[in-house]
């Protein structure tokens, strides 16, 4: 259909909220996945199946059969939902456990286990459809008993769940109430209108388990998911097969076999083998198979970044011009072409990564500009510049982007002596008074993709916020977040971005020069491979190329 | 000669040692940063939660008392409960100590007969070339450190040839033949690595026996050549091989942790590694002693052997 028929349909479809977002679209604003996104958020649900948006890859049709091979990390500890935090688990999890939406990096939020939902006037009660019929492994049905309970789960503090900095602040023990057997209702501690997404896979620990859940996961694996456990062997691998009962689209592939790996060029020289058709990807990885045929690199945008924290407490920084000064330094260009090869988007020193939509994109862009750092030194009373200790974590690319400010910063007279710890001795106790990455006066963390930018803009910038490493303590700040949480309409979120996002530029408590993608090598063979940004991997629609 | 005076100080200096060493690391362990309740709970978990399980845990209790639970536990063969795995911790070190085993099985198949094997060839030609290129041979592939050849053996031979699967864990169900075929790319960096040493010494007891005095009379005796090396020659020539050779074992046991995390064998090195990555203390502590008390037990091993066969040290019947 035409692009104007469409606008016109769309525009039935409901409110105003929603017109606001077509006008958008209509006028090229919105791109068309974040219009998708923003349906879904809305409750629009079946708005995207509508659209005729079927699967990426799934052109022609596509054959059931045979077994997908997946290289994974070692998994850290035990495989527990209510626990997990690293990628390796996540995959695995993602092969028996759903969650009420799934955040799909291409389509927005898809109803699974939730078929709508919406929220009161306040946006500080949600109310979620069950989708009816859906069954466990072992057979039982799905109620509103077993979703409240896992949230309460996830919320209590003793449980050992992983997920506590996650809804802190927005839900608490009590909160997820049962309304009917499949109407479930969260109270939430305060108003948000991003509330879909803490309750999608975003939040990863959030899979919806029996009530009577037992913490021993690694026994049955009962999920509702369309594969469901054949054996597994703890540090060695796991196998999945196909779920029969599953409530959806029953998935292609007969089985799954998923393998550990100590060591990331083990894998990769398997998967050259020609003995795993998938393996998640790290820069070097993709080095060794860049140019090979019989590989792809697939990418997700992510809002993952390594954000520079500056402590505003403590000199040098606790004036803004110098905290502004050091981040007029970076070439964002560059550190994004060199650094990692193109596979980002820059950032602008605000949380609001250009993927999500309630961020105004009409914020001027920070550029490298070395005279004016210097002014601003000048100004500042340090025209010769300073020297300042840089505490990171040797993980990932970070230590090079150390490197990388550290010569930046030398243009402008700022001499950074760096400081890199192993990841976990960095990240210390986590609280403060204990933790290099909570106490140092200059550091990089590294924080994985989320769907919203809530959790970076809480946890990390409020005066309050648990991981607030830049001690930034600003009320006017804080007054704005309350703002944009209370917004129930694009439009109004992003004039609440707006602000938040020249405030942060103005202050600059922290640097954020880039956003990840995400990446997974698979093999030519295999199509329809699916994944998130933080690390669910989807292979219910996978099927092998007919050679 | 062997008494049971000497036996009995070795086992009592064994256990001296072993009771050391669990002391040593259980120190260690309090002394690295980051406690249990953290190390369960994750970096980002509620410092209340963390506080109330490591009550629950008993870790807020002194080291000393922490010390004797785990301790007398131990000797009970109850190691605890893995932090990580959240499940006993002697089934894991069992299993990875039986995989360490099938490992070090067939390294020591086909380590034992090339390097004993060219070193005796060594010994006999002592100083033509044959015995040059061995010597050679063995040095240079001594000095190749086993990440890089069991890196270049996977490409060539796992990767281009095809000839053996590029990881060292067979699947589900494998059969005896299957498993040890598995395990034959991984073992052939530590064959390399040590075939040259275990040569070098062989073929010096060997040149050794042949000059011995021993040697010279059995010759004058009238004995031919190949009874002289196979009654008089090997036997001593062999002592410090075997001895040698007990001391490697041990050290395949539990020392191969490159080796193991290249190939992915879920062996006794690797679950040290990844147990101390976690901070897993339980397992720590069980894998390392076991280690320990492997590497004690196989040196014990080879001084014994040594004795038996040194013919000073056994009393011998006059043929």
């Amino acid at each position: 259909m035409t692009k104007r028929n469409e606008i016109d349909s769309l525009r039935n479809m409901s409110g105003d909220i929603w017109n606001v977002a077509v006008d958008e679209y209509a006028k090229g604003y919105l791109k068309r996945r974040d219009l998708l996104k923003y349906a879904a958020l809305i409750g629009l649900t079946g708005f995207a199946a509508s659209q005729g948006l079927g699967f990426s890859g799934a052109a022609r049709a596509a054959t059931a059969g045979g077994t997908v091979r997946v290289g994974l990390g070692q998994p850290t500890k035990a495989i527990d939902p209510v626990t997990v935090t690293d990628p390796a688990s996540i995959g695995v999890l993602s092969q028996v456990g759903e969650y009420l939406i799934l955040d799909d990096p291409k389509d927005g939020l898809q109803p699974k286990l939730a078929l709508s939902w919406e929220a009161d006037e306040t946006a500080k009660r949600w109310t979620f459809k069950l989708r009816p019929g859906v069954k466990f492994h072992d057979g039982r049905t799905v109620t509103a008993k077993d979703v409240v309970a896992s949230f309460e789960r996830l919320v209590d503090p003793n449980s050992g769940s992983s997920a506590l900095s996650a809804y802190k602040g927005i839900l608490s023990k009590g909160g997820a109430k049962i309304v009917d057997d499949e109407t479930v209702a969260f109270d939430l501690d305060q108003s948000n209108s991003n509330f879909p997404f803490y309750v999608s896979s975003d939040v990863y620990n959030a899979v919806i388990l029996p009530a009577d859940y037992a913490g021993d996961f690694e026994k049955t694996f009962n999920g509702t998911g369309p594969f469901k456990l054949e054996s597994f062997r703890p540090k060695q691998g796991a196998t999945f097969v196909r779920n029969a009962d599953y409530w959806g689209d029953k998935a292609l592939p007969d089985r799954v076999e998923i393998k550990f790996f100590d060591d990331e060029q083990a894998q990769v020289v398997a998967l050259q083998a020609g003995q795993l058709d998938v393996i998640p990807s790290t820069t070097r990885l993709e080095l060794a198979i860049e140019g090979n045929p019989n590989f792809k690199l697939l990418s997700v945008q992510a809002s993952s970044h390594d954000a520079v924290h500056l402590r505003t407490d403590q000199a040098p920084f606790t004036d803004k011009r110098v905290r502004r000064a050091l981040a007029l330094t970076l070439d964002r260009e560059a550190i994004v072409k060199g650094l990692l090869k193109g596979r980002a988007i820059a950032g602008n020193d605000t949380p609001f990564a250009p993927i999500f939509p309630s961020a105004d994109p009409s914020v001027p862009q920070r550029k490298q500009d070395i005279a004016e750092a210097k002014r601003l030194l000048a100004e500042a009373g340090v025209p010769n510049g300073f020297e300042v200790t840089l505490t990171t974590e040797r993980a990932y690319d970070i230590p090079d982007y150390a490197v990388i400010i550290q010569n930046f910063a030398k243009k402008a007279g700022i001499d950074i002596k760096l400081n890199v710890l192993p990841q976990d001795a960095y990240y210390g106790s986590a609280t403060f008074g204990s933790s290099p990455w909570l106490d140092s006066n200059l550091g990089i963390t590294d924080f994985g993709h989320r769907g919203t930018p809530d959790i970076f803009l809480n946890a990390t910038l409020k005066s309050t916020g648990a991981w607030n490493a830049a001690h930034f303590k600003n009320p006017d700040y804080d007054a704005l977040l309350v703002d944009y949480g209370k917004a129930r309409d694009l439009q109004a979120q992003r004039v609440a971005a707006g602000k938040i996002q020249t405030l942060l530029l103005d202050e600059t408590p922290e640097i954020i020069s880039y956003f990840s993608q995400y990446s997974r090598i698979t093999s030519t063979k295999v199509e329809g491979v699916r994944f998130t940004a933080i690390s669910h991997l989807l292979l219910d629609r996978v099927s092998f190329v007919q050679a | 000669m062997l008494t049971g005076r000497t036996l009995s100080a070795r086992a009592a200096s064994l256990l001296l040692t072993l009771w050391l060493v669990s002391a040593l690391i259980f120190l260690a362990g309090q002394v690295l940063p980051g406690d249990v309740g953290r190390v369960m709970l994750g970096p980002f978990a509620d410092a209340k939660a963390v506080a109330a399980l490591n009550k629950q845990l008993g870790a807020d209790q002194p080291m000393l008392v922490q010390y004797w639970r785990w301790f007398s536990h131990a000797l009970g063969g109850d190691f605890g409960t893995s932090l990580s795995m959240r499940a006993p911790v002697a089934p894991f070190v069992l299993q990875s100590l039986g995989r360490s085993a099938a490992l070090a099985g067939i390294i020591l198949l086909f380590l034992v007969p090339l390097g004993v094997g060219a070193g005796i060839v060594a010994g006999l030609n002592q100083g033509r070339w044959i015995d040059r290129l061995i010597v050679l041979a063995g040095v240079s592939f001594g000095i190749v450190p086993d990440f890089v050849s069991g890196l270049l053996l996977l490409l060539v031979l796992g990767l281009w040839l095809n000839w053996f699967p590029i990881t060292g864990a067979a699947p589900d169900g494998a059969g005896f033949w299957t498993s040890g075929y598995y395990l034959i790319l991984p073992a052939l960096p530590l064959v390399l690595n040590l075939a040259g040493y275990l040569a070098r010494m062989t073929r010096a007891g060997v040149i050794e026996a042949l000059a011995a005095d021993y040697t010279r009379t059995a010759t004058l005796k009238g004995l031919d050549r190949w009874q002289v090396i196979s009654k008089h020659v090997l036997p001593n020539a062999l002592t410090p091989t075997i001895a040698v050779l007990a001391t490697q074992s041990g050290y395949m046991l539990g020392g191969l942790v490159v080796i193991e995390t290249l190939f992915g064998i879920q062996g006794l090195g690797n679950l040290v590694l990844s147990a101390a990555k976690a901070r897993d203390f339980p397992m720590l502590e069980a894998g390392v002693l076991v280690m320990a008390t492997i590497f004690v037990l196989s040196a014990a091993a080879g001084d014994l052997v040594q004795a038996l066969l040194d013919p000073r040290q056994r009393r011998r019947a006059s043929p």
